[in-house]
């Protein structure tokens, strides 16, 4: 893996640190990473996308955290082997809630009750 | 005796490191008590509209002019009265560059390294190369955007603990204007320079900047770590019939024709929004810095 198959995007509501913890969630849980895959290092990430170092290194910190990434001596950072926690079903659902969050704020601001919410999602869900 | 003592403490923890700025023009208020302290090894944008005082409090701040009241110190000396060897630590780049200007680029250079012990000479060939600046031609004669970017190769070519850079956006292409950040990114992160630059261009903040302060009409608005802005701040909507019960504390306020009023508003200490928030009809929404910048300044 190299730097540029992260996307930065500034103008973005989300802070850049938080992009990058949610791209590489996105990419370990897709399997586009897999498990004991070396992350290029801060600097490189910094450099190639023209970022604070230090922003980039509490991505890492907090995907290290959130068992994404492991810190391997005298390597660097790579994708968790141990006890997957991309595969679990917790960090799959986290991966969810900022779409259940939205589509719960357009219900309430269509005012929409919430059993007919849930029993369309039911449905999405059971097809 | 007190200003002893606070000149000793800036000595060991910041790089600049002002109180009570203020300065006038003509009459105008161009600071009115600006507070601003940069820690060491931080990269602080300085961003406000146009004549928001920007260039006053970095010159005042370098100890370039001298503010009506209020104290400045660099490197732990006050700003007024810069010894050689903090001179030499630090480099600063005005939006329009005047100095030496009858000679040519190489010529700077070349004079210009036997002042500074860690001149870095490879990067200037690179970057004169990278940049497009005609080398041998007089400064005098260079276009503005040439003769600052040639002011950026002199400053970065120092190798400066302290970088201060007003406007240096303005000059560059896009290319050349990556090439900056990266610079001051990289520095900053790995020689733990410490870099103060102004702009207007919202996104080079964001990309490189650890911190940032919003100048505003002579004050400071706000000053707080990059990452956190975005969760720290939001736009409050609420509508008409809500609009009496709007927090009175808030960063801006605009009412709307139909009487709804949006409020730019901050969450307290325990991560909280305003109460008014969750009153029926209200929206808190989440912004750019882009668009929280100009709901502060409009």
């Amino acid at each position: 893996m190299d730097a540029s198959i992260l996307t930065i995007q500034p103008g973005s509501p989300e802070p850049i640190y938080r992009q990058i913890v949610e791209q590489l969630r996105r990419l370990i849980a897709g399997g586009q990473l897999r498990a004991g895959e070396l992350l290029p290092s801060v600097r490189e990430v910094a450099g190639f996308h023209a970022i604070n170092p230090m922003t980039v290194s509490r991505a890492y910190g907090l995907a290290e955290n959130d068992g994404l990434l492991e810190r391997q001596r005298g390597k660097g950072m790579v994708v968790a082997t141990s006890d997957n926690a991309s595969h679990n079903q917790g960090a799959r659902l986290r991966l969810l809630e900022p779409h259940l969050q939205q589509a719960a704020r357009h219900a309430h601001e269509l005012e929409l009750p919430a059993e007919k919410v849930l029993r369309r999602l039911q449905q999405l869900l059971e097809d | 005796m007190s200003a002893m003592i606070r000149e000793r403490e800036s000595a060991t923890t910041a790089a600049l490191d002002a109180s009570g700025l203020v300065h006038c023009y003509e009459g105008s208020n161009a600071l009115c008590g600006v507070d601003l302290r940069l820690e060491a090894g931080s990269v602080l944008g300085l961003i406000g509209r146009n004549g928001a005082g920007k260039s006053t409090l970095i010159r005042a701040m370098l100890g370039l002019i001298e503010p009506l009241s209020g104290s400045a110190f660099v490197l732990g000396e006050p700003a007024l009265k810069l010894s050689d060897a903090v001179k030499a630590r630090i480099a600063y780049v005005p939006q329009q560059p005047e100095a030496l200007a009858w000679l040519t680029a190489t010529q700077m250079f070349d004079y210009l390294s036997r002042f500074y012990p860690r001149w870095d000479r490879g990067f200037v060939l690179r970057t004169l190369d990278r940049w497009q600046i005609p080398a041998n031609r007089v400064l005098a004669k260079l276009s503005p955007g040439e003769r600052q970017r040639v002011d950026l190769i002199r400053a970065l070519a120092s190798q400066p603990e302290l970088l201060v850079l007003d406007e240096p956006a303005a000059a560059l292409d896009p290319v050349a204007r990556r090439d900056l950040l990266r610079e001051v990114a990289l520095r900053a992160g790995e020689a733990g320079a410490t870099v103060l630059f102004s702009t207007h261009i919202v996104s080079d903040l964001e990309r490189v900047a650890s911190d940032i302060a919003f100048l505003h009409q002579g004050r400071l608005l706000l000053h707080c770590p990059t990452d956190d802005t975005k969760e720290r701040y939001a736009r409050l909507w609420l509508p008409a019939n809500e609009s009496a019960s709007a927090p009175d504390v808030a960063l801006s306020r605009h009412g709307h024709p139909d009487g709804s009023v949006s409020l730019v508003v901050e969450r307290d200490a325990g991560g909280r929004w305003p109460k008014a928030a969750e009153l029926p009809g209200a929206r808190i929404d989440a912004l750019g810095l882009e668009d929280l910048f100009v709901e502060i300044a409009e």
